[in-house]
């Protein structure tokens, strides 16, 4: 939990990252996913564009195809023939180098056999010597705050702190884009605001792109520097909303803000507005 | 998991002396009982309940005659070689099985057909298939292990979690990495398990093999024994069949302790 006593963040603007070219972009993107009536459009014609080191939400009532969109970018689900994907200018066929998943589930993504280190290693094994995989192990259990849990295994973790090993491992392998899918959907309020911020921590040293997925409004306001709005069925893009609070953000300060709640209006507005009623989403 | 439940180490410290015992042999007290009473009482004579005297002296002259030892080691290769195939066997089968649809549609009736067989039934068609030998006593037993394997297998494919799947694509595992750090150890447990049902079952195989068949082991030994209306050594052969299933018991005990070595206790 970042303290609100703590130093009062200056609320001043902070440029989110040097934007070069897009990390991801993707043209008319549309995905057929097999059901029992055979093939069924999930997305479609969607056209997002994902600057580096940007941080994007992803939002959207359950079901309107969020984790395939993410899914699609992690290059873990081919869409359609006509799409056209690409992360850094290369084309996405299959897991692009450079971008990693966290799931949600992390219960079911760490491997229980093994100790914290050892499954941030699993990235890293074969692809680096033995010392610098130290290291980068070392280094990322450091950046989420887990250097001391080295040797336990994921039983003896608690929740925030087994997603906070995913985290590490994705990072451990030194990605330009993480693809979040919920990553906090699992856990309580006190620990999910504690690694929001720790997630922003990690972005403002690693620079990396993130596509975050949530259905937690606030959440995605408070993390985004812009928040892409998923609607329909086949689903598409419906809003593309700008979220230019300053930074660093904090969790008293920032949400106490006029413009944020003007904003956390905004985007409740457009969820709303399209289906009449908010859903599952708040 | 079936760990015994045990005070915790810092609990049983502070116990008093009183409570100290030793838990295993405490536990053999009533059969130690039984087995005295049926030795003051019994008759040395009695074709239905020997005194466990006459257990031993019948073991005695088996081995000294040299057929003890011989019975014994057959049984045992007849009983591992068919658990260790059967354990490959069904956790290969159990695992193409678990992870394809299709091969689960095509394979699925014959299986449950073939688990429902009793073993003990394949026993003249496994004779004049393969003849009066080792190799057929395997095959039974085979056949008569290989369902808990199979069946744990394939229920350990099927509850993987698909995120284990994409987490191994996601960090660009390559697909041997993936089967060897990834897939065995989260299939390990549920073939352990087939394992821990499937070692009594092969046990209890192997013997009833034997005595229908005579082809050597603990258990021809012990129809030839009864045959010959030798009670004591029948029951002392028993004796020796149930160490044997304690000794194999314990030692699975001891592979699955150290396989989930990792999980909360």
């Amino acid at each position: 939990m970042a303290s609100p006593l703590r130093s009062r963040p200056e609320l001043t603007s902070v440029p989110t990252s040097d934007v070069t070219g897009p990390a991801y972009e993707s043209h008319n993107l549309s995905v057929d996913l097999d059901s029992s009536e055979g093939a069924r459009r999930i997305l479609t014609g969607v056209d997002l564009e994902v600057a580096q080191g940007e941080f994007v939400s992803v939002l959207g009532r359950s079901g309107t195809g969020k984790t395939t969109l993410l899914r699609v970018l992690g290059g873990l689900l081919d869409p359609t023939a006509d799409s056209t994907v690409s992360f850094r200018g290369e084309p996405v066929e299959g897991p692009p180098e450079g971008a990693v998943f966290v799931f949600q589930n992390y219960a079911a993504s760490l491997l229980p056999w093994r100790t914290i280190e050892r499954n941030v290693d699993l990235g890293l094994e074969g692809k680096v010597s033995k010392p610098e995989m130290r290291q980068r192990t070392a280094e990322a259990l450091a950046l989420v705050g887990l250097a001391d849990r080295a040797k336990d295994y994921p039983w003896r973790l608690s929740g925030g702190m087994q997603q906070r090993v995913q985290l590490a491992r994705a990072l451990a392998v030194r990605p330009s884009a993480l693809l979040m899918d919920e990553p906090f959907g699992a856990l309580d309020a006190m620990t999910k605001s504690s690694l929001q911020d720790e997630l922003q921590r990690v972005q403002e040293r690693t620079g990396a792109t993130i596509v975050f997925v949530t259905h937690d409004i606030d959440e995605a306001v408070y993390l985004s520097d812009r928040i892409v709005v998923l609607e329909g069925s086949p689903a598409t893009i419906g809003h593309r909303i700008d979220v230019d609070l300053p930074r660093p953000r904090h969790q008293l300060a920032t949400k106490e803000l006029p413009a944020f709640l003007k904003l956390r209006r905004a985007v409740y507005d457009t969820i709303v507005d399209v289906h009449g009623q908010a859903g599952d989403v708040a | 998991m079936t760990a015994p439940i045990t005070a915790p180490a810092s609990a049983r410290a502070h116990r008093p002396a009183r409570g100290r015992s030793f838990p295993p042999l405490r536990g053999l007290l009533p059969l130690g009982v039984l087995l005295g009473i049926w030795e003051l009482t019994g008759s040395e004579g009695s074709p239905y309940f020997p005194p466990p005297s006459t257990w031993a002296r019948g073991l005695n002259r088996l081995w000294e005659a040299g057929t003890l030892r011989p019975a014994i080691g057959e049984t045992l290769v007849t009983f591992g070689l068919a658990l260790v195939v059967a354990t490959l066997l069904g956790a290969m089968l159990g695992i193409v099985v678990g992870a394809l649809r299709k091969a689960d549609r095509a394979l699925g009736p014959s299986l449950e057909f073939a688990r429902a067989m009793p073993p003990a039934a394949m026993v003249p068609i496994a004779a004049l298939l393969i003849g009066y030998d080792e190799k057929m006593k395997v095959a039974v037993v085979t056949f008569a292990a290989i369902w808990p394997v199979l069946l744990n297998s394939r229920a350990g494919v099927r509850a993987l979690d698909p995120v284990l799947l994409d987490t191994a694509r996601s960090l660009h595992l390559s697909w041997f990495d993936t089967m060897r750090k990834l897939i065995a150890p989260a299939l390990l447990p549920a073939v352990l398990l087939g394992v821990r049902v499937a070692a009594p079952v092969a046990l209890v195989i192997t013997l009833l093999v034997e005595i229908l068949t005579r082809v050597g082991g603990l258990g021809a030994l012990i129809a030839l024994s009864q045959r010959n209306f030798l009670s004591g050594q029948v029951f002392g052969l028993i004796l020796v069949a149930g160490l044997f299933s304690f000794v194999v018991n314990g030692l699975v005990a001891v592979l699955e302790g150290y396989t989930f070595r990792h999980r909360p206790r």
